[in-house]
């Protein structure tokens, strides 16, 4: 088979192709003009999309019922603490990091521990932790809008030669959310578990180290791009995390990653999450109303996953 | 000590005012609040005004209990046996945010029939039986063209920021905004976004349509918005359009910045949180034995360039401007609607 060829069966490439021809069809609109503004503006919405959806993206390979609906509430919770302890001195820029990832750390741990421990279905124990988180998050400061460092807001909404920052940041963790899933032992272990626990148990694959590391990992990265996006919007806010849950379910899906579990892929994130911001974007830009936006973006989003998914099924 | 006399007095006030009115004692009365949402930082201040005035006329022995209650979900349903559960646990009256203006009657319904006063405010309910406090969010809208019709009297384009799509608020002040179009056609409304009333959606939507976008003089809100527009606009190398905020604090607080550095203009409008004490105050009159129209209307917080430093130092760090009302400032509304 040509290469060519070879590009259509990867399950990514539908997410890419859809963003491409929504990314020309939003720039034609002022005749090539807007080509930069709308990239620039394409890559910094999508960075954060990719964060959460790496994250998202690993719980699913999970397998069946794996799923962390806590998401945007330990995104909230991590970019309100840290914030409020950064409290706008650059010199504490690092120990926001760390509180950050600390937070994540916990959140995931909490989330496998009802799993495991209390035997709670994922969907159920990531839905009542992320009550728990958000509450947290409106007790530690009630709403309060606190600026971030000047030295990290300005990180965040620069550019570097002319790519967005955050977009850096994301495309780093996306390379190595992809070394650790192709390249590793332990991509093979939830690969292996997605597919099928008991066999994965049976080949002495430790199946709960490898599932405590994927929801740990996953939080890590929600409290990591809480912390992002609140520097980047000048200040963490109680609701700044309520798009990225069906954002991050949805950037996996129609990046081709297989609903089942078992099968995933790192690009695929990519190119739904620059496709998610741009068909929004392209809707805006022709100045449709909003209903007929919202059906719009739903009948594209199955239109995609229709496509990526006839692919998949012709080949079994 | 103060605050006893304060309401003794504002009592004493209110009996001078009304010598005809029946005077029934609300000492012995229990008034619950029942709110859909407390997920943003106006929905905080709104819970924040309720506990500190209430708090005060239960100490000062005006009303047995004042009691919140917020539902998780900001769901109609889980609202409706919130509300049903306030009438078993024989709450006097009801004051209520309502998470739908229809679904809710039903409840709504059932506890008129159990005697209850129930008032709702900001998000209001069509049941007959409840009382409405609501803002003219048209007049809102259409008062930010009218500024913009002076601050610009050749027009231009504008970029408008909507709220969440299908609530009814959203359709409201959109509505008021493209009634002040037609009435100022020099203005032309050449792009709209939804910014579900958040800074960071507003940010993103806004960046996503700006490239696309030809000039624009000013930009059009709803509140919680203008910050992240003008977040997004800061990013790219236009000229930074008027644009109308909605009283929170970091909008004004990047207004602040702005006009000292270069005397950027404009002014800021939204409802005051503290609504929820006007409603408070009604439902207490209402059980006082005061008649009461059943549709109220509360003015709506404008900011302008010459109050924007007071009211700047009177709003909380990462809150709304805020004004929590008296019980005389309700017997007012309540006159005025007569």
């Amino acid at each position: 088979m040509n290469p060519f060829l070879r590009l259509f069966e990867t399950p990514w490439i539908w997410s890419w192709l859809a963003s491409f021809i929504v990314w020309f069809l939003t720039i034609m609109v002022t005749l090539g003009a807007s080509t930069i503004g709308v990239s620039q503006a394409a890559l910094t919405f999508a960075a954060f999309s990719v964060i959460v959806g790496l994250g998202q993206m690993f719980v699913i390979t999970l397998g069946p019922g794996n799923i962390d609906l806590s998401v945007p509430a330990t995104m909230t919770f991590a970019g309100t603490v840290a914030l409020k302890l950064m409290n706008v001195e650059n010199g504490m820029i690092l120990p926001g990091l760390l509180v950050t990832i600390a937070i994540g750390l916990v959140v995931g741990l909490c989330n496998y521990s009802l799993i495991k421990a209390l035997r709670i279905p994922p969907i159920i124990a990531t839905l009542s932790m992320s009550f728990i988180v958000q509450s947290a998050a409106i007790w530690t400061n009630r709403g309060l809008r606190i600026k971030p460092p000047s030295a990290l807001a300005d990180f965040t909404t620069s550019n570097t030669l002319g790519a967005p920052n955050v977009a850096i940041v994301a495309l780093l963790i996306s390379i190595l959310a992809w070394f650790l899933l192709e390249k590793t032992i332990y991509g093979r272990w939830i690969s292996a578990i997605g597919q099928s626990m008991p066999a994965a148990r049976m080949a002495g694959i430790p199946v709960d180290g490898a599932r405590l590391a994927t929801y740990l990992f996953c939080a890590v990265l929600a409290s990591v791009a809480g912390y992002l996006l609140a520097c980047f919007s000048g200040g963490a806010a109680l609701n700044m995390g309520s798009e990225y849950l069906l954002m991050s379910i949805a950037v996996v899906v129609i990046g081709g990653t297989a609903v089942a579990g078992g099968d995933s892929n790192v690009p695929g994130i990519w190119g739904a999450s620059l496709f998610m911001f741009l068909v929004v974007s392209m809707l805006n830009t022709y100045g449709l109303g909003a209903g007929i936006r919202l059906i719009m973006t739903g009948l594209i989003i199955i239109s995609v996953i229709m496509l990526a998914g006839g692919r998949r099924a012709s080949i079994r | 000590m103060t605050i006893r006399k304060m309401i003794l007095a504002s009592a004493a006030i209110a009996c001078a005012a009304m010598p005809f009115s029946a005077f029934a004692d609300t000492s012995a009365k229990k008034i619950a609040l029942s709110n859909n949402y407390a997920g943003n930082s106006w929905r905080q201040a709104m819970l924040t005004s309720w506990e500190k005035v209430t708090g005060e006329a239960v100490k000062a022995g005006v009303v047995a209990a004042a009691d919140a209650f917020t539902t998780a979900e900001n769901q109609a349903t889980e609202q409706a046996a919130q509300i049903q559960n306030m009438i078993l646990q024989g709450y006097d009256a009801i004051v209520l945010n309502a998470a739908s203006p229809t679904a809710l009657n039903g409840a709504v319904k059932e506890a008129c029939d159990a005697g209850i006063t129930v008032v709702s405010f900001d998000g209001i309910v069509t049941e007959p039986c409840a009382w409405r406090i609501a803002v003219d969010f048209k007049e809102m809208g259409r008062s930010q063209v009218e500024y913009l019709s002076k601050k610009l009297p050749d027009g231009g384009n504008l970029l408008e920021i909507r709220g969440l799509a299908g609530v009814f608020v959203d359709d409201e002040i959109s509505a008021g905004i493209h009634e002040g179009v037609k009435q100022f056609p020099q203005f032309k409304i050449v792009g709209s976004v939804h910014g579900d009333w958040a800074q960071d959606v507003a940010q993103k939507a806004v960046a996503g349509i700006l490239p696309s976008l030809p000039d624009i003089v000013g930009v059009v809100t709803q509140g919680g918005d203008g910050y992240g527009a003008a977040q997004a606009i800061a990013a790219t190398d236009r000229k930074m359009p008027i644009i109308v905020m909605g009283n929170r604090e970091d909008e004004l607080r990047w207004w602040k910045e702005q006009k000292d550095a270069k005397g950027y203009e404009t002014m800021s409008v939204s409802i005051a949180p503290g609504v929820s004490t006007l409603a408070f105050w009604v439902a207490q009159q209402i059980l006082d034995g005061k008649e009461v129209k059943k549709d109220l209307v509360v003015p709506f917080l404008r900011i302008d360039q010459d109050n924007l430093e007071t009211n700047l130092a009177n709003t909380q760090a990462g809150g709304v401007a805020n004004v929590e009302y008296t019980q005389q400032d309700a017997l007012k509304v309540i006159e005025s609607a007569k």
